[in-house]
């Protein structure tokens, strides 16, 4: 089994606390995604994962057993880096078969291996180059390549894509899917961008500040972000937050947007009756849950409200239009024909069943 | 990396142009300063001995000839000293840059004690050789190092260490890590990811380190010059017999000097890219 | 598909956990087991011997006379009291500083002369370092060639340039003497500033000057506000770097004047050398070696602390 066991970790490096305190349970076989932005110690994780960097306190077990004292070599991982890190000096083969070649593996095997994992990846052309005669995805065919023959326990994976353009990156993440579903092992992959999280992920782990914020499904942080930094680092464009007021006027719960007399209901039970009325709050709510009104009226648990459009951002099919509520701005996901100019006052169908609700001075979800 | 200091375009000025020409007349003056000496030297090693003694003096001899180099590198054993100067060099850079580039990798890559010991061996490179050498000549002598090549060979890699360290440092800064991480992962033992990685990888900053530390051997006098006496003697100090030249022996001296310098500068001007790196130890980039 | 395609690509999914001792030992200790050499080295060829010449400059080392009696500072008083070495000091530091501060004014004047592309410029480089890799001896030797009185083409072209005859005898007649020293070190050494500042100058992002331009400043306004301080602590570290190459000034001295006439181009290196390998008074040199090791890293600290200020951020 290679199931993955983090408890109580923390790595330091001189004063800087990278990772602190991470308990983390990875299943075999599950595809897991470590993101969160720039510093948050994702890569420092994995890293310890991989026997890297050492471990200032805390245990990491692998399959069971417990690999703080325990060399790269010996932990059965394969990794793949941002930077390729394609050996210059040696052809695409003798890249591939480097690991095995390390391990005293006989030559012929490693000629199977190398073959079969070339025509899986549809390298075998390349596999008398050297890697600064590749193109970038090249490269990363060929790193991949590298863990893959090596057929480890884990894989990890650094940041992989992000040196790849926008299209290549989109191709590889289809790749990357295709070959969790034909290896089925299990995978830790680290990223900062919140696309490749979602649409790779088996499980997120959120991570900030060297802590864990969240983890779970992409469909459980999308739609019930525990924080507000969770909720604003998935979804583009961002979620809105506006800030406000709880109110409970006739048994029905409501927020009162700062700037705006009439409060906005919320469906009941969507917070716990222990929050008092006036609680300070923010509510958020994602662009797609604000839509062109119809003239039929609004579904249950949407309310309508009527927006002047301050700034339209167009982008082919959809419009992104920001607009004022209250004191705050917000913004919606349109239809290109829903709407002509920036000035435009439109009427808003506001889903509220879908909306967040924080605590405006713990920002955690309600 | 370090390399030949890159130029700037030249900047396109609306204004009127300051004519270039200072800089031509400048530059080729310095040049011929540069050259002057070395022609000069060339010159007097094939000029017959009469044509010294010639006022005006004689640019360039009628009849060159070639019978000071024979007398410089047999009567004065010019050639003994080369062979000399040639093992003791070979033999030094190749200590000088293994275990430089050794030292240089724990430094670079674990920060091995810290700034202490990057700063005690930095310093190295400023002791005064006075300081160092006369005790190593009491040393050598009851030892029986003393002429020996093997003794000069010992103290020319600990005199050439210091940069060696210090340029390969640098060298290794500049690599990046991912593959010597994805080695170890790979299954490299931290000895298997120096040799079959980074060592293969820094070729480019060994072999410069591995020509200056030639050029400093080479071209080194104080040592030599009291570690060695009649049998392991090395070229520069082949000059002693020189002195006092009111004799007529320029012929010979400028002979086995062109001799000397001749590979020097050959090696010199090949290696140029990284020579930024190795005269500042590695704190410049070129 | 998924769980029969890893069965059939791996046999075993557990590596031998290989617990071969020595491996895991010296990967453990691998950071220092790469600096044990180097350090055994320099313990031994460095350490030792200076601890060594300390002991020596405290007795009475001498080969004929067996046994060495302790003297307490008196090796070190006759050196501090001996006239030649107080000159051989401040000659040093005199000859030390002309040298340093031609050498960064030709130098700057050389990088600022190169720092544009121009066709040829190639060459033109590989000429100008030349000079750093030739033995200092020869250096000596060359100059000594040509200075020579008075078959040497120095004075021949001087008298052609001023109208009559020249017989400077340039090795043998002060202040000459020192010219021709300092004209060896500076030939020598000039080309070191002139590459660490050519670094500097091309280090300048252009930008500054095109940003300054639009401002109005260029030329020689923009040399000062601009270049000056970019290349600061280049300057500094160049300075530091020669400086303290250039007090151990020796070879060319030995090859050139041997000192002379008399004691008048003594350094101290020359002075020490001549004390303990020509007249063999060992203690006194190996105790005069220990105070310019003093001297000079008190200049080493002074200097790469000054060095360290300047650093950019």
């Amino acid at each position: 089994m290679a199931d993955v066991k983090i408890s109580g970790l923390h790595k330091r490096f001189g004063p800087f606390h990278a990772v602190q305190g991470i308990d983390l349970e990875i299943a075999d076989g599950e595809f897991t995604v470590l993101v969160g932005p720039s510093g948050c110690g994702k890569s420092t994780l994995l890293r310890t994962i991989a026997g890297l960097e050492g471990v200032s306190e805390g245990t990491i077990a692998i399959g069971g057993e417990v690999v703080n004292d325990m060399r790269p070599r010996d932990r059965d991982v394969a990794m793949v880096f941002q930077d390729y890190a394609l050996y210059p000096h040696l052809t695409v083969e003798r890249n591939i078969g480097f690991g095995l070649r390390a391990r005293k593996m006989p030559a012929d095997e490693i000629g199977r291996r190398v073959g079969r994992v070339a025509g899986m990846l549809g390298i075998t052309p390349l596999l008398g180059r050297y890697p600064r005669q590749l193109s970038g995805g090249q490269r990363q065919r060929v790193a991949i390549g590298r863990a893959i023959v090596r057929e480890p326990q884990i894989f990890l994976f650094d940041e992989p894509l992000s040196n790849l353009d926008a299209q290549l990156r989109d191709e590889m993440r289809g790749e990357i899917k295709r070959l969790h579903q034909t290896i089925a092992t299990t995978m830790i992959y680290v990223t900062h961008d919140q696309i490749e999280a979602m649409t790779l992920a088996d499980r997120i782990v959120l991570m900030r500040d060297g802590r864990i914020e969240q983890t779970g499904s992409p469909a459980e942080l999308f739609e019930r972000p525990a924080s507000r930094f969770v909720a604003g680092f998935l979804g583009s464009p961002r979620m809105s937050f506006l800030p406000g007021s709880v109110t409970r006027v006739d048994g029905r719960v409501g927020i009162q947007v700062d700037g705006r007399e009439a409060p906005l209901p919320l469906p009941a039970g969507r917070i716990s009756d222990a929050t008092e009325a006036g609680a300070r709050v923010l509510l958020g709510l994602r662009p797609e849950h604000m839509v062109r009104a119809r003239d039929e009226g609004t579904g249950p648990g949407s309310i309508r409200i009527d927006a002047t459009i301050e700034l339209l951002q167009p982008t082919g099919s959809r419009t992104f239009a920001t607009f004022r509520l209250g004191d705050s701005q917000a913004t919606a996901e349109l239809q290109a024909h829903d709407i002509g100019s920036a000035g435009e006052t439109i009427g808003l169908e506001v889903n509220l069943n879908r909306a967040s609700v924080f605590d405006a001075r713990t920002e955690r979800a309600l | 990396m370090a390399q030949i200091p890159t130029t700037r375009p030249a900047v396109r000025r609306r204004r009127r142009r300051r004519p270039a020409i200072g800089r031509f007349v400048f530059l080729g003056l310095f040049m011929l300063f540069v050259l002057a000496p070395i022609y000069w030297m060339f010159v007097t090693s094939i000029k017959p001995s009469d044509d010294y003694l010639a006022i005006p003096p004689v640019w360039f001899p009628a009849e060159p000839t070639t019978v000071h180099y024979t007398a410089a590198l047999f009567a004065y054993r010019g050639l003994q000293g080369i062979v000399n100067s040639l093992v003791v060099s070979l033999a030094a850079t190749v200590l000088s840059v293994m275990v430089g580039t050794a030292m240089a990798y724990s430094l670079a890559r674990f920060n091995t004690g810290g700034k202490h010991l990057s700063f005690w061996i930095l310093s190295q490179r400023f002791l005064p050789p006075i300081a160092v050498v006369l005790p190593i000549f009491l040393i050598y002598r009851s030892v029986g190092l003393h002429d020996t090549r093997l003794g000069l060979i010992i103290a020319y890699t600990v005199f050439t260490l210091p940069v060696s360290v210090w340029m390969m440092l640098a060298y290794f800064r500049s690599m990046p890590r991912s593959m010597e991480d994805a080695a170890l992962v790979d299954g490299c033992t931290q000895w298997q990811a120096f040799w079959q990685v980074a060592v293969p990888l820094a070729a480019p900053g060994i072999v410069a380190a591995a020509v200056f530390a030639f050029i400093a051997c080479w071209t080194e006098f104080f040592f030599a010059l009291v570690l060695t006496s009649r049998t392991a003697f090395t070229l520069p100090t082949v000059f002693r017999a020189f002195l006092g030249f009111q004799g007529a022996q320029y012929g010979e001296a400028s002979a086995l000097a062109i001799v000397s310098l001749a590979p020097s500068i050959a090696l010199g001007v090949l290696a140029q890219r990284h020579l930024v790196r190795g005269l500042t130890l590695g704190a410049v980039r070129g | 598909m998924t769980t029969d395609a890893t069965s059939a690509i791996s046999p075993s999914r557990r590596l031998p956990r290989r617990r071969a001792g020595l491996s895991e030992w010296s990967d453990r200790h691998f950071k220092w087991l790469l600096v044990i050499p180097a350090v055994l080295l320099i313990l031994s060829l460095s350490v030792y011997p200076l601890l060594f010449s300390l002991w020596v400059s405290f007795v009475n080392y001498d080969f004929q006379i067996p046994g060495h009696a302790f003297v307490g500072l008196k090796n070190f008083s006759m050196v501090v009291l001996d006239p030649v070495a107080r000159w051989s000091l401040v000659l040093t530091i005199l000859l030390s500083a002309a040298n340093v501060a031609i050498e960064l004014g030709l130098g700057l004047a050389l990088a600022l002369a190169m720092v544009r592309s121009f066709p040829g410029r190639g060459l033109v480089m590989s000429v100008l370092i030349i000079p750093l890799f030739i033995s200092p001896v020869i250096v000596g030797q060359a100059w000594a060639l040509l200075l020579q009185r008075p078959f040497g083409p120095m004075n021949y072209l001087l008298g052609q340039l001023l109208g009559h005859e020249m017989t400077i005898g340039w090795l043998t007649e002060s202040p000459w003497l020192y010219f021709a020293l300092i004209t060896a070190d500076v030939w020598q050494w000039t080309p070191f500033m002139f590459v660490i500042l050519l670094a500097g100058l091309t280090a300048i992002p252009p930008n500054l000057y095109e940003a300054a331009e639009l401002d109005g400043v260029d030329g020689w306004q923009a040399f000062r506000l601009i270049t000056l301080p970019q290349i600061a602590p280049i300057v500094m570290l160049a300075i530091t770097f020669r400086l303290l190459d250039a007090v151990r000034l020796f070879d060319t001295i030995f090859i050139m004047t041997a000192g002379g006439p008399g004691t008048k181009t003594y350094t101290s290196s020359f002075y020490l050398y001549t004390v303990g390998f020509t007249q063999f008074h060992l203690s006194q040199a190996t105790a005069g070696s220990w105070i310019l090791l003093i001297l000079t890293a008190l200049l080493v600290g002074l200097l790469v602390k000054r060095l360290v200020k300047t650093e950019p951020a």
